[in-house]
């Protein structure tokens, strides 16, 4: 690792762990203004520490994803849910929302119970499993994963599963829709599944390993086909990986948290401007700055109440992210892939 | 030893190669013409792997190269693009090291990267970022890319190598390849400069709408009245080589 790519992991990991700390010290402000922190009660603390490791997971979870898949597509605007993942999983929640309402005695409602995804958390994960294998299935040619075939099935995809859950928004009765939109603003639960969460630090952890180990490959990968095939990566098998693994890591985001779009996308582009562009060092430097965004947007969002409680995550990072990232983009030079530092 | 025997190769059904045989022997430098779509890019792509022939067979060293993973024929045989790709934010020295990807990073191998530098001019570019470079620049860090993949009598396979460089920079681009060539690799050239492909080559392989038209040595290949036939315009081999009527008129 250079001295570039260590002050950078460093600069990352410092930026996180004052998250966290900030995090786990701010009171949360009802009706009242300015800054308080403060030591909380053992209850307290545990929702706090439940909230700063569902939004660790999701946010690690989310950074590397989006690593992969613009490595994958060769594309610096990939994210998790430009391939629809964000949809599908919108859409699988919606329809059971819809199920619940329109078949709650009857043998739907009973199926749907019996097989544990009367409840949108798991809904979602199933409607972003299901979207990631018809892109997968869509966006192969001779054989192979095609990275142009791959984005636009994606977005087609994507269009798709949007019109779809809105007409279901549109059946469902007046009372129902306020749970259908707060879902799709994300959430960082305070008491996150354990079982789950174990599943998402495992697939995170394996994804990490994985991916590290496929650093050299994924540089390599960055030139055409047929140069990355000639200096002996298998591309073939690099991308059924890199799918796969992205796909899995932001459905269990998704499992977590709901939809949070905007963290996969910036992690990695904020990861490169202190790392570099050798994937090698952006696989750790991707998952911390995706935990670090996610944490410290929890964390102020503590701290913003407009009379209807706290601000939804998904709405934070998005217009903290937004503007940061249009900045950033006006003051370096994209160059395709990746920022040229 | 390359060994191309009976191979055709259909893209989607349309013909650009058809059963092409011809072989070529380690230590040479071998300079494959033809006109725009003649099938050069094509056969090159078989001859480094990274095509599967619809009938025929590619050999390398007595291995069928379809049986061969990506990994083991970058192990004896490395590719020069005819366009550069490169994604991400690499600078010149980085994007050199991915010719590494297959071999262990050693002391070694680490010298061959400086030396491949060296070798073609880029040691003072070493730290630029490679998509500031000019496209001739680009074009020999992909050189230097393959020169560091390359191993002692492997096969170098490169895509018109010569088509963004300046004269000074397509002769020692020439050089480093005939070096290649003497030290025991096979090297294959697909160019469209014939008076170079005159110069440097040891056999000229033409190719003419996907077909072989002739193979050999470049005096027996590259004649007047067979490059007439093929490129529909006059040329003339004087003691500087070939040169095409229009600028041999000029010169008088």
């Amino acid at each position: 690792m250079s001295r570039r790519q260590f002050t950078g992991v460093l600069l990352l990991s410092s930026f996180l762990l004052a998250g966290v700390v900030f995090r786990l010290l701010i009171a949360r402000q009802v009706n009242a203004h300015g800054l308080r922190l403060e030591w909380p009660t053992t209850d307290i603390l545990q929702l706090r520490v439940g909230a700063v490791e569902s939004a660790l997971l999701a946010g690690g979870a989310l950074g590397l994803s989006g690593l992969l898949l613009q490595a994958l597509l060769r594309n610096p605007l990939a994210s998790p849910f430009l391939l629809g993942l964000s949809a599908g999983a919108g859409l699988g929640a919606t329809l059971v929302m819809l199920s619940a309402t329109a078949f709650n005695a009857g043998v739907v409602g009973w199926l749907f119970g019996a097989l544990g995804i009367a409840d949108g958390v798991v809904a979602g994960t199933l409607g972003s499993l299901v979207v990631l294998a018809v892109v997968y299935a869509l966006g192969r040619r001779d054989g192979r994963i095609d990275p142009l075939t791959l984005v636009l099935s994606g977005t087609v995809v994507s269009s798709i599963c949007g019109a779809l859950t809105l007409l279901a928004q549109s059946l469902l009765p007046p009372s129902s829709r306020g749970d259908s939109w707060m879902w799709f603003m994300g959430q960082i639960p305070e008491v996150p599944s354990p079982g789950l969460a174990l599943l998402t630090a495992m697939l995170l952890l394996g994804m990490v390993i994985v991916a590290w180990r496929s650093g050299r490959a994924l540089d390599a990968a960055s030139t055409s086909d047929d140069e990355a095939e000639s200096l002996g990566v298998s591309l073939k098998h690099l991308r059924v990986m890199l799918f796969v693994g992205a796909g899995a890591l932001a459905s269990a985001s998704v499992a977590l948290c709901g939809p949070l779009a905007f963290v996969g996308f910036v992690a990695p582009h904020m990861s490169r401007l202190v790392i570099g562009a050798q994937h090698r060092a952006l696989v750790p430097a991707s998952v911390v700055a995706g935990a670090a965004l996610l944490v410290w947007a929890d964390a102020i969002r503590q701290v913003i109440d407009f009379g209807a409680g706290r601000l939804p995550i998904g709405v934070l990072t998005a217009l903290i992210g937004g503007p940061v990232f249009l900045g950033v983009l006006r003051s370096r030079r994209l160059v395709p892939g990746g920022w040229s530092c | 030893m390359l060994t191309i025997d009976a191979v055709s190769f259909h893209y989607r059904g349309v013909r650009a190669l058809e059963a092409v045989t011809v072989a070529g022997a380690p230590g040479k430098l071998i300079a494959l013409v033809g006109r725009n779509g003649s099938g050069k890019s094509t056969l090159l792509r078989l001859a480094a792997g990274l095509l599967s022939s619809t009938r025929g067979s590619v050999r390398w060293s007595g291995l069928d190269l379809r049986t061969l993973s990506p990994q083991q024929r970058a192990r004896s045989i490395s590719y020069v693009s005819q366009r550069p790709q490169l994604s991400i934010a690499l600078s010149v020295v980085e994007s050199i090291r991915l010719g590494l990807f297959s071999a262990q990073s050693d002391g070694l191998a680490r010298q061959r990267v400086t030396d491949s530098c060296v070798e073609l001019g880029l040691d003072g570019l070493a730290d630029r970022p490679f998509h500031e470079l000019s496209a001739g620049e680009q074009q020999r860090c992909l050189i230097a890319r393959a020169l560091v993949q390359h191993r002692s009598g492997g096969l170098l396979v490169l895509d018109e190598p010569f088509s963004n460089l300046d004269p000074a920079e397509a002769s020692r681009v020439a050089r480093v390849l005939r070096a290649r060539a003497l030290g025991g690799g096979l090297v294959l050239v697909a160019m469209h400069d014939l008076t170079l492909a005159d110069q440097i080559a040891d056999q000229v392989w033409l190719l003419e709408r996907g077909a072989l038209l002739a193979s050999g040595p470049p005096s027996q290949v590259l004649t007047t009245s067979r490059l007439c036939e093929v490129f529909s315009c006059e040329f003339a081999r004087g003691p500087h080589g070939i040169t095409l009527c229009a600028l041999a008129d000029r010169a008088r």
